[in-house]
């Protein structure tokens, strides 16, 4: 009798023992995911989330969807975070030579674009990159193209 | 020499576990094959009870949509046969996980089908903890990490096997104690 017994509080402490073991790993893994969440909206507090597209004119697409950026970036800032370029300083402001190695190509230039979600098209930065404050969600695209005009 | 209706025994037991393995491939660690694998050990002692379950992770274990992996097969082979082993030790020891003829009662019944459910939880939770670690040596991965993981599995195991030997074990016995393997067991 008091050998079955034992068996069975046997199987108690067994069955008792790997369901801690599997609530104490479960708790350790959501508060890590609790402590993740709080980092991240404390960030957001100060940062701001932006899509860039970098067209680069031969096919090459390279979207930076959600790039953190601090509130008040300017696009030219985060073009620098995300890509290597070159630029020169002029009166309006700065002027994108090359990404990541791309330009220089004579009447190629590096233009952007913001996207307008109302009417759903791309639309010609009306000023340098380096004037243009981004807001949280905004969209843009730089472009390798040889201009219309 | 095993009789030649031993050996029938052990076939149809290993392709009624192998059967079952493969109707039962979609849940995970939830299979009838160590019920009839302990079943056939306490029937046909522990020879029989672990070359059903050496021969059916022989085929289950070289035939699976999961992989075949030989290290691991040896393990579960050897663990498989720890339920035919524990099965035929049960009936040699006496254990009583089956009332005796003369004295059936519903008491008795349930206090039977509990040591039979005690029993497949303590064997399953060896048979995991075995090819857990054998495991973790084959793949090398830290062996208190990897058994950490598998935590949820082994549950779902052990206490599925617990409520099959629990509901259906003494039944499964019974039954197969009045077909020919009886006579079997006395040659």
């Amino acid at each position: 009798m008091w050998f079955w017994v034992s068996l069975a509080l046997l199987c108690g402490l067994i069955a008792s023992g790997c369901i801690s073991i599997y609530y104490y790993n479960e708790s350790v893994k959501y508060q890590k995911l609790y402590n993740q969440a709080v980092k991240d909206l404390r960030h957001l507090k100060s940062h701001m989330l932006v899509n860039v597209l970098i067209d680069y004119g031969n096919g090459t697409q390279e979207w930076h969807n959600e790039t953190r950026v601090p509130i008040g970036a300017t696009l030219f800032d985060v073009t620098r975070e995300i890509a290597k370029i070159n630029y020169t300083k002029g009166q309006f402001g700065v002027f994108i030579t090359a990404i990541n190695g791309r330009g220089g190509k004579p009447g190629y230039y590096w233009l952007w674009y913001t996207w307008n979600s109302t009417s759903a098209e791309w639309e010609i930065g009306p000023v340098a990159a380096d004037a243009f404050t981004l807001h949280h969600g905004d969209t843009v695209s730089w472009v390798y193209e040889k201009p219309s005009w | 020499m095993i009789p030649v209706k031993k050996l029938s025994f052990i076939a149809i037991m290993t392709s009624l576990c192998i059967t079952t393995n493969y109707l039962l491939i979609g849940i995970p660690n939830i299979k009838v094959m160590d019920l009839f694998v302990f079943v056939s050990g306490y029937v046909m002692g522990s020879l029989s009870g672990a070359l059903v379950g050496v021969l059916t992770w022989l085929v289950y274990g070289t035939i699976n949509p999961y992989g075949f992996n030989l290290p691991t097969l040896v393990a579960t082979c050897i663990g498989e046969s720890f339920y035919g082993i524990f099965g035929g030790l049960s009936a040699k020891l006496s254990l009583k996980v089956i009332p005796e003829q003369a004295h059936i009662d519903s008491k008795s019944l349930f206090i039977g089908s509990l040591k039979l459910g005690i029993l497949g939880f303590l064997i399953t939770f060896m048979y995991d903890l075995f090819t857990n670690v054998v495991t973790a040596f084959v793949f090398e991965i830290p062996l208190f990490a990897w058994i950490i993981l598998g935590v949820p599995f082994i549950i779902t195991h052990v206490l599925s096997n617990f409520f099959f030997f629990f509901l259906v074990g003494g039944l499964l016995i019974n039954t197969l104690k009045k077909i020919s393997p009886l006579e079997v067991k006395n040659h």
